[in-house]
């Protein structure tokens, strides 16, 4: 018990290790120093670029905006695509470049009161993990917006790959295919059949079902089984 | 790791079912307006003369361009809302346009053409007071800002500052003016209010002050109201006290020239301060010397300086506008006056001369339900044969734009007051004379066996008579193209449709203008301007009757409360037409604290309105005597509620059977560590369809369903990041019983709720992960149920059980609504508004207390989603796909005739209506099913034992031959 508490004690003690570490590297690579401190007081500035590839800036650029935290702060991107967020105050914030048609990752922007910077992955679950984004962002679009489901075409694979159909469709090849490939007429082959038949019905001697049902049935009606034999007789003589 | 993956495609599996827009649907039942605000500033693309581009910079903080052939947004670009985002200036220059934004904090240039930023700068803080080009030696390549104590000068071309000068003695002169003549100076012009004019001239080339004058002028209070810059660097102002003209030459004496107006000939009116409007066609060169003197509202002079001395060229009387248009080196002056009740003209003037140009009246029709025209926009361009041609853009104080072309078509009018909808009601349609009769043979009572058959039969042929015609006007119309096909809904033609999913959107805006639109095409159908409306107006909409009791018209009224005194007053207004009603309602001398509509109804089938004064009178709307009646009889189940948020109170009082009010409970929430945000009750019109769940082991688990039940959301007034909460209150309206209490620590608003069934949704920001989250409430009664025919509050002797969990939510909102349906059977989903214009339909689902974190074989059976902390955003949920809505600020939901189908209003900036089938359409055929597939099978089939039956008829008949 207190052996499972100690490993557990060790990896928070490693976790801790782990965090200082990063905060550590986190202030040797800041980010700040190239960036221009232009201060207004205590306002800051995100800068950035968008960049969806192939597609020329003039056709989404209009209708694109920069959201930071919402609606809190608005910034709009120039005709190549970069843009700047101006009057921040130092803070951490959720930066999101937004369009109707193209999709792209926000980004976590922290600003320390000096007016350091720095861009990480947003992650809502575990707000203190870093994992370091470039500043001035680079956000790159990962496509277009989904917005539309596909409809439900029919068409014959559909209809045959529909487990009821197959269900239906395999026992009817199995009837009209198996005959033909198995010879029936193969003496060897029908010893076989008939052996594996007396394999499935593991005990001879046990009377089968139906066998004993005609035998109930019949055995009460002896006298009528002549009787049907002989009508059946009847028509055969008329026939001739 | 297993398990992970199998949540995982659970999950999937799950998503996969909720229905999203299909490609096809898109604008099959749905429709976006959108609009730009009230119209501050305004420009014309002159610089192309064949531009079809109109800029406008609105109060909305809204910067777009408008097509004037169409009316269509080009583009529009929205910024922050409130001062932060206000457009203080706006200054075009070729393909550029400058905006000053937020007090003079920001300046942003726009590339017209494709609407795309060129650059933007932050200046130093200063209380913005003017702006302008400046031009030398005819090109111009700065601009001037200048401020409460400072002047810059910028490139135009990057924004790039070229100097900036602190403005000499700013403490004690106001500036507020700055002029250019293009002729490398920039000057100033401050007053000391009733002493004297400062004028100071900056050097453009290195913000070097020339010269700094001052002139006595004790007469003068205001620079921007009063003066302009007229010919060659006139300061040109007009005083009404002593009657007369102020003149002073910018670039040579110091001193001040008087000429009264009399001199002229011209007298002023009382009580009224005159304003003078010039104009600079090119900002590289100085005004022209003509200009308009307002003498009174309905009265304008056109004058023109001519060497010291003015000279009246025109009197308009009556005018209503002035204004002035270039184009190329031509300058005209604008004029419209009033022609008759309904209609005023414009006419052109050459501004040279005064002299009227020949065929250029326009007629422009005035609304009767519309303002009055408030501001005149000109586009002048030049005819081929060299004379101008104009169109004219109308701002009328209901804040719409007509544009018209001459000689009085109107070429489009876009209704901006419908950028700022208040509140809405969606109201059913009436139905049409034919329907109406067949209802009504049902409502009368029987008058023998015979004439019953005999009006059946009438009513049928009618049916089918207007089957033939319906069926004969499609035949006609599938022969014409359909382009041609005209689809136009009218307020004759309006009628309900099967299904009920075409209604009545009655909308009020803040301006005071109601508006009723057809929710099928978008169109509107009326509109009425309520012209007394305070700036500050609150507005509470509300059905008295619907269409549903022909042959009383269905009757809406309007509670419009000034939130300064308290003072209300009623509209009462039929819906479908807009026409206010004949009904004149009650004076309201007292301020109004509550109003509530009553489920009683008068004779003639009106709800009854309940009103409280702040006297805790009651009076009733309408207040005939059987309405007395009832409500005495009802008086003792007749409870309501006040809110007083700066106090931070809540009491609930009792309504007597002599009509007065009784105080019975009184909740206080200190108001020094908490204010209440919000109160949400539950929406009257709800309904619930199962009274519990079904539980994994075939219990059943009840819904605690009070209809009395109020959230009462409260934040902390201490915004530290680390002892800010927000908390929320479930309150009984009828007894005051506090049934839950929940805080949420390290949180802070914008609190947003939605209360309903036995739920309540609340969406918070967490301080202290910064991230929002969502937290649902959910209350049962347990395994039985106390009282399962009728609810009482006042009699539930066992609290409910609770359940709550908290969710992360990936981005702001803006608004949250719950979807409604007729019945409730249908699952409800969440409708949320998101910042970037997506309207999310969250599953219900998903906010479920009941979420396990283990997944067992009973929460299985009971399709409960395991617990993950993030909800998710997926853009197949948006209902409006890339119909983005901006700044959505309400969602409206309303049940429709089906059970399946929501229909859905998100209204902001933009308007944006659709209908969403939160369980699918169940009860309907979807639109994509496959006739031609289901009657091929059929048809296949048939033929298929037709002929199996004659091959074994032939197989029979040989069998029997053997």
């Amino acid at each position: 018990m207190s052996y499972t508490i100690r490993i557990q004690l060790l990896g928070l003690f490693v976790q801790v290790a782990v965090v200082v570490v990063c905060c550590f590297t986190d202030i040797e690579t800041g980010p700040g120093a190239s960036v221009s401190l232009q201060t207004n007081g205590d306002r800051f500035k995100i800068e950035g670029r968008a960049i969806v590839p192939g597609v020329k800036t003039q056709d989404w650029v209009s209708a694109a905006r920069v959201l930071v935290e919402g609606e809190e702060y608005v910034g709009f991107l120039r005709m190549d695509g970069s843009f700047a967020v101006n009057d921040v105050p130092s803070g951490s914030y959720v930066v999101e470049v937004v369009t109707p048609t193209y999709k792209f990752e926000p980004v976590r922007v922290d600003i320390t009161s000096k007016g350091k910077m720095r861009a990480r992955v947003v992650n809502y679950i575990k707000t203190s993990e870093v994992i370091r984004q470039p500043y001035p962002l680079q956000i790159r679009s990962v496509g277009t917006h989904v917005y539309f489901m596909k409809r439900e075409t029919w068409g014959w694979t559909d209809f045959l790959m529909n487990p009821m159909v197959m269900m239906m469709l395999l026992p009817l090849l199995i009837i009209v295919l198996l005959p033909k490939v198995v010879n029936t007429n193969d003496p060897e082959m029908r010893k076989e059949m008939e052996q594996s038949m007396n394999m499935l019905n593991p005990n001879p001697e046990l009377p089968d079902v139906s066998e004993l049902m005609t035998k109930l049935f019949s055995g009460s009606k002896g006298s009528s089984k002549a009787g049907s034999s002989s009508k059946g007789t009847r028509p055969a003589a008329k026939r001739r | 790791m297993t398990k992970l993956v199998l949540l995982c495609l659970k999950c999937i599996i799950l998503c996969s079912t909720i229905e999203a827009v299909f490609e096809d649907q898109v604008g099959k039942f749905d429709w976006r307006q959108q609009y730009v605000g009230k119209v501050r500033f305004s420009h014309f693309d002159i610089h192309v003369q064949s531009s079809k581009k109109v800029l406008l910079a609105t109060e909305k903080n809204v910067f777009a361009a408008l097509n004037t052939r169409t009316g269509e947004l080009f583009w529009r670009h929205v910024d922050k809302a409130g001062p932060e985002g206000n457009i203080d200036a706006l200054l075009q220059h070729g393909q550029d346009a400058v905006l000053v934004i937020g007090n003079g904090r920001l300046l942003r240039s726009w590339e017209t053409n494709v609407g795309g930023l060129n650059w933007e700068v932050v200046l130093d803080p200063g209380s913005f007071q003017s702006a302008c080009l400046v031009g030398q030696q005819d090109t111009v390549k700065y601009m001037a800002v200048q401020k409460k104590t400072a002047i810059s000068l910028h490139y135009l071309s990057n924004g790039h500052q070229r100097w900036i000068e602190n403005l000499p003695e700013s403490e004690t002169v106001d500036y507020q003016a700055v002029y250019s003549g293009g002729n490398g100076e920039v000057y100033v012009l401050g007053v000391v209010p009733h002493s004297h004019i400062t004028i100071v001239a900056y050097s453009v080339d290195d913000g070097e002050i020339i010269k700094q004058i001052s002139v006595k002028a004790p007469w003068l209070s205001s620079i921007r109201a009063s003066c302009t810059v007229v010919g060659q660097g006139m300061l040109t102002c007009v005083d009404s006290a002593t009657a007369s003209f102020y003149m002073l030459d910018l670039h040579v004496q110091p001193q001040m020239t008087q000429i009264s107006l009399q001199s002229l000939g011209l007298d002023i009116y009382p009580g009224f301060r005159p304003g003078l409007l010039s104009t600079q066609p090119n900002p590289a060169r100085p005004p022209l010397s003509e200009f308009f003197l307002q003498l009174g509202s309905e009265h304008y002079l056109l004058l023109q300086l001519n060497n010291g001395q003015i000279v009246s060229l025109r009197d308009f009387k009556p005018a209503m506008l002035a204004s002035f248009a270039t184009t190329g080196e031509k300058t005209v002056a604008v004029v419209m006056s009033p022609k008759n009740r309904t209609a005023c003209s414009v006419n052109l003037f050459s501004a040279d001369t005064g002299r009227r140009l020949l065929d250029t009246t326009l007629i422009f029709n005035i609304d009767p339900n519309g303002g009055k025209p408030e501001k005149l926009y000109v586009q002048a361009f030049l005819k081929k044969d060299d004379s101008v041609g104009y169109r004219v853009m109308v701002q009328t104080e209901d804040h719409t734009l007509t544009f018209i072309q001459q000689p009085g078509r109107v070429m489009w009018t876009r209704e901006e007051a419908l950028s700022d909808v208040v509140t809405m009601e969606m109201v059913d349609l009436p139905l049409t004379g034919t329907q109406a009769e067949l209802e009504g043979e049902f409502g009368k009572k029987a008058d023998g066996l015979m004439p019953m058959v005999m009006k059946r039969l009438c009513s049928q042929l009618i049916l089918l008579q207007a089957w033939t015609a319906h069926l004969w006007k499609l035949f006609y119309n599938a022969r014409k193209p359909r382009s041609q096909v005209k689809n136009d809904v009218t307020i004759e033609n309006l009628s309900r449709d099967e299904f009920n999913l075409q209604k009545m959107m009655v909308m009020v805006t803040a301006s005071g203008k109601l508006f009723g639109i057809d929710s099928k095409t978008g169109n509107i159908l009326w509109r009425h301007y309520l012209d007394n409306i305070p700036p500050n107006a609150a507005f509470k909409l509300m059905v008295q009757r619907t269409t549903a009791h022909f042959p009383h018209p269905p009757q809406c009224t309007l509670l419009i409360k000034d939130k300064d005194s308290g003072l209300a007053t009623l509209h009462v207004f039929n819906p479908i037409f807009g026409r206010k009603s004949h009904i004149t309602p009650p004076a309201l001398p007292q301020p109004i604290l509550q109003s509530l509509m009553l489920p009683l109804m008068d004779q003639d089938y009106a709800k009854v309105l309940l009103l409280i004064d702040d006297q805790f009178k009651v009076s009733t709307f309408p207040s005939t005597k059987n309405v007395l009646q009832q409500l005495q009889e009802m008086a003792s189940s007749i409870f309501f509620y006040l809110v007083d948020s700066s106090q931070g109170k809540l009491s609930g009082y009792r309504l007597r059977k002599d009509l007065s009010t009784e105080l019975i409970w009184e909740v206080i929430i200190p108001a020094e560590a908490q204010r209440i945000v919000s109160v949400k009750g539950k929406r009257p019109s709800e309904h619930v369809h199962s009274q519990g769940r079904v539980m994994g082991d075939r219990s059943v688990l009840y819904k605690y369903l009070n209809p009395n039940l109020l959230a009462v959301v409260t934040e902390s007034t201490d915004l530290h990041q680390e002892r800010s909460f927000v908390g929320i209150l479930l309150l009984d309206g009828v007894t005051g019983r506090i049934i839950h209490e929940a805080v949420q620590r390290k949180a802070r608003g914008p609190v947003h709720v939605v209360h309903s069934e036995n739920w309540v949704v609340y969406e918070y920001w967490s301080t202290k992960s910064r991230r929002n989250e969502f937290s649902v409430i959910e209350l049962y009664e347990g395994m039985e149920l106390y009282n399962s025919t009728a609810f009482s509050s006042l009699d539930r002797p066992h609290a409910p059980q609770v359940l709550q969990q908290s969710y992360i939510f990936p981005s702001s909102i803006s608004t949250m609504e719950a979807t409604l349906t007729e019945k409730g059977i249908t699952s409800r989903h969440l409708l949320i508004g998101l910042p970037a214009g997506g309207i999310l339909s969250l599953p219900k689902m998903f906010l479920d207390p009941r979420r396990p974190e283990i997944v067992s074989e009973q929460s299985r059976e009971e399709n409960l989603i395991p617990y993950s902390p993030e909800l998710l955003i997926r853009t197949e949920w948006f209902v409006n796909y890339n119909q983005t809505v901006s700044r959505v600020r309400g969602i409206y939901t309303a049940p429709s005739g089906l059970e399946s189908t929501c229909l859905v209003v998100a209204y902001g900036l933009d308007i944006y209506h659709t209908r969403v089938y939160p369980s699918k359409q169940f009860d309907v055929l979807k639109d994509d099913y496959d006739y031609m597939l289901i009657s091929s099978v059929l048809f296949a089939l048939f033929f298929a034992t037709m002929i199996s039956k004659r091959l074994a008829e032939v197989k029979l008949l040989n069998r029997a031959w053997r």
